[in-house]
């Protein structure tokens, strides 16, 4: 906080005022930083206003040139694409199930692991593991056991008298197995985040409130929640953030059906670019859900910030 | 290991020359005929001192891979395999060098091969790009032993009043598979994931029908009363006489079901004829038979074309050996030894071999199959069309189109792209 204070002033000062060590200071700041700065545009911004720049131009795989401007065009027909609109739907309902989900659960487990005193490492070891796991493998490991009639899961299921259930044959249910293989996959992200946060919490305050006779609901509500929102913050923008990118489960497990049950925005996008071989409509459609995303982490880090 | 690091390292600056002994590179995929390929190498290496390097990746990663590569003024590979939906794309895009001349120069003589293949894998707009490597046709998988159960036999005629056999027609079948899904089996498997399965499975249905993908110029021919019937009978088998989940499966989660015995018929590739009898993988060996998925009368099939040819990319750094390398393999002694390893033929006279049908007796419904076979619209946007099938028909099967919807909607958007691709006027 004062760090930050300091180069604001710092910022805030004429040149003509700023001593000449300070300004070496800054001078060598920029030259030490200069190199990864530079890798940064050359792997991040660099990309994007590449992408920006063809998402206005007719660029397609079969000619892949800059000849033909086509101004909001692409942008128009994107807009315009019920399938698109449907996908970027689809992908909110997604994003908000497997986000609010799994920090739900995440939170829960993070706060329980936080009060077990032995063999933390070995739960924190078998937390880590699907985390590990590429999201190709873990699709492909859950299509076998989801497999109705030859996979696992329905066979136990059926041990205890369920009928065999339709994973991803059933437009009303593959959703929700998507959801809850992601959940599977993801979850240990969650709480490992949450449970550094709770673990560098102070000790004064629950200290504090016991004395004064609260009870451990009151002291979560009053205590863990609010010292704990900024970590929340982050957590949930992350998580959110890589949700929306979702691609490689849908792509392994259902390739968006049945019908178009499961068609996320990030598996559309690439299909436009590779398959319908339309690279500028591609990036006009990354383009809107860049805005989107950006839009969404600056309201969400505003709206934490004003909570704290 | 020097060796090795200095080729890698002509390659990477694209000098791979005469220095060293010649190599011919081709990208190709793991499947059981580039293995076929693979174990005969060393003989082409002998008579030409040309060294030949296989790069072998899976499906996915094919397109990708080749595309940079394709582009570029001079990639590395000598020659590649070019899948049927990549055709009119490779073409379109001017990639692929015409062999017309070559051809001519060494009298290779392409009238071997089945004509349909030719038109798939080998010829287009009249120019020979490609020489057909192996063939992935479509057929039925059917069980046997179920067709001779003298129970069945009895049952079947008093249900319906004609003979349980082989069926000759789709109507046929399709009664067959009414009958059979009884007693924990189902009549049929379906690969009803999007987009190939699905698509291509159901093409199998509309050819049976006596429907096709479109007229002589191109105008789309779905939306009739073959297509809607195709389209009916399709989702019909998923949601009736199929496994539960069937809408879901990929070609491996059905062949499964086919071979742990669940199923009384499934249609598939040609390829997994030879899986079937495999112990390892397959509880009904001995018990499975292929043929032409059967059409609308005796003698017509149904059965979808599909297929690879081996071409040589405009980018290729030395064509020259890479040519020497398609006539060695396509020749009439390696292409039978690669049949008689279990290789799918594209020449009739590896299917007419005697040999070759003695190692393999269906080797003769696999020509049978072809030559009553159906090619899917080969054009740019081929890929984008599976697409668009995938989509429009699993929403058909899931209920949420009517089957004349999902056909008048793949019908705009088939129109709109042959459009784009100049083919409909």
């Amino acid at each position: 906080m004062t760090l930050a204070a300091d180069d604001r002033r710092l910022n805030d000062l004429p040149r003509a005022e700023q001593t000449a060590v300070e300004r070496r200071d800054r001078m060598f700041g920029w030259l030490i930083a200069s190199p990864s700065l530079g890798l940064l545009f050359l792997v991040i911004l660099f990309p994007v206003f590449w992408a920006l720049y063809t998402s206005v131009h007719d660029y397609t795989l079969i000619a892949p040139n800059f000849d033909t401007f086509n101004g909001i065009d692409n942008y128009t027909k994107a807009l315009g694409d019920p399938e698109f609109r449907h996908t970027l739907w689809l992908t909110a309902f997604f994003v908000a199930a497997v986000v609010l989900l799994e920090f739900a659960l995440g939170f829960l487990v993070a706060l329980m692991l936080n009060s077990v005193e032995r063999f933390k490492a070995i739960y924190y070891a078998i937390l880590l593991c699907p985390l590990l796991m590429n999201p190709v493998i873990v699709g492909l490991i859950w299509r076998m056991f989801l497999h109705p009639s030859l996979g696992i899961v329905n066979y136990l299921l059926s041990l205890v008298g369920i009928d065999p259930v339709n994973w991803l044959g059933s437009t009303k249910v593959a959703l929700w197995t998507i959801v809850m293989v992601d959940i599977w996959h993801q979850v240990s992200f969650m709480i490992v985040l949450l449970l550094a946060g709770l673990s560098a919490l102070p000790r004064e305050p629950y200290e504090a409130a016991r004395v004064d006779g609260a009870s451990a609901l009151r002291s979560f509500w009053h205590i863990t929640v609010p010292l704990m929102l900024p970590v929340i913050a982050v957590t949930l923008l992350i998580r959110l953030i890589f949700a929306v990118k979702t691609y490689d489960l849908v792509y392994i497990m259902t390739r968006g059906g049945p019908g178009v049950a499961t068609d996320l925005v990030s598996y559309f996008i690439y299909r436009t670019a590779f398959v319908g071989l339309n690279i500028g409509e591609a990036s006009a459609m990354s383009a809107i859900l860049l805005a989107v995303i950006m839009g969404l982490t600056v309201w969400l880090h505003r709206y934490m910030r004003s909570l704290t | 290991m020097l060796k090795k690091w200095l080729l890698a390292a002509a390659l990477a600056t694209g000098l791979s020359g005469p220095a060293f002994a010649e190599t011919v590179n081709i990208l190709m995929e793991g499947v059981p005929d580039t293995e076929y390929v693979k174990t005969l190498l060393p003989e082409f290496t002998k008579e030409t001192g040309i060294e030949v390097n296989l790069e072998v990746v899976n499906y996915a990663e094919m397109h990708t891979k080749l595309v940079p590569q394709l582009v570029a003024p001079k990639g590395s590979y000598s020659a590649i395999v070019v899948d049927f939906y990549w055709v009119g794309e490779f073409t379109k895009a001017g990639w692929l060098q015409p062999l017309d001349e070559r051809i001519k120069a060494d009298n290779f003589d392409t009238s071997v091969y089945v004509p349909k293949l030719m038109d798939l894998v080998g010829r287009v707009d009249g120019t020979t790009y490609m020489l057909p490597f192996y063939n992935y046709a479509m057929g039925l998988l059917y069980r046997k032993d179920l067709l001779a159960d003298e129970k069945n036999k009895t049952d079947f005629k008093a249900k319906y009043g004609f003979d349980l056999d082989v069926p000759k027609t789709w109507d046929e079948y399709l009664k067959q598979v009414e009958f059979f899904t009884k007693d924990g089996i189902n009549g049929v498997v379906n690969q009803g994931l999007r987009p190939d399965p699905i698509a291509m499975e159901w093409s199998n249905y509309l050819f049976a029908n006596g429907g096709e993908y479109h007229d002589a110029n191109w105008k789309a021919t779905l939306n009739t009363e073959a297509g809607v019937k195709a389209v009916e009978q399709y989702a019909t088998n998923v949601n009736k006489y199929g496994p539960i989940g069937s809408a879901s499966f990929s070609f491996d989660e059905a062949f499964n079901v086919m071979a742990q015995g669940k199923a009384y018929s499934y249609i598939t590739y040609n390829f997994f004829r030879a899986g079937i009898d495999d112990a390892s993988k397959s509880a009904v060996v001995g018990k499975v038979e292929i043929m032409p998925v059967p059409g609308t009368e005796a003698g017509k099939g149904g059965s979808l074309n599909g297929a690879w040819g081996w071409a040589i990319p405009k980018s290729s750094p030395n064509a020259d050996a890479a040519w020497k390398f398609l006539k060695w393999v396509e020749s009439p002694a390696i292409a039978k030894k690669r049949a008689l390893q279990g290789g799918s033929p594209t020449r009739t006279d590896v299917f007419d071999d005697a040999e070759v049908n003695a190692k393999y007796p269906y080797a003769k419904a696999l020509k049978e199959m072809l030559l009553t076979s159906h090619n899917f619209p080969v054009f740019t946007y081929t890929p984008q069309l599976v697409e668009v099938l995938g989509r429009e028909l699993s929403l058909a099967v899931a209920g949420e189109k009517k089957p004349a919807e999902a056909l008048a909607a793949i019908e705009t958007e088939m129109t709109e792209l042959a459009k784009k691709d100049g083919k409909l006027k």
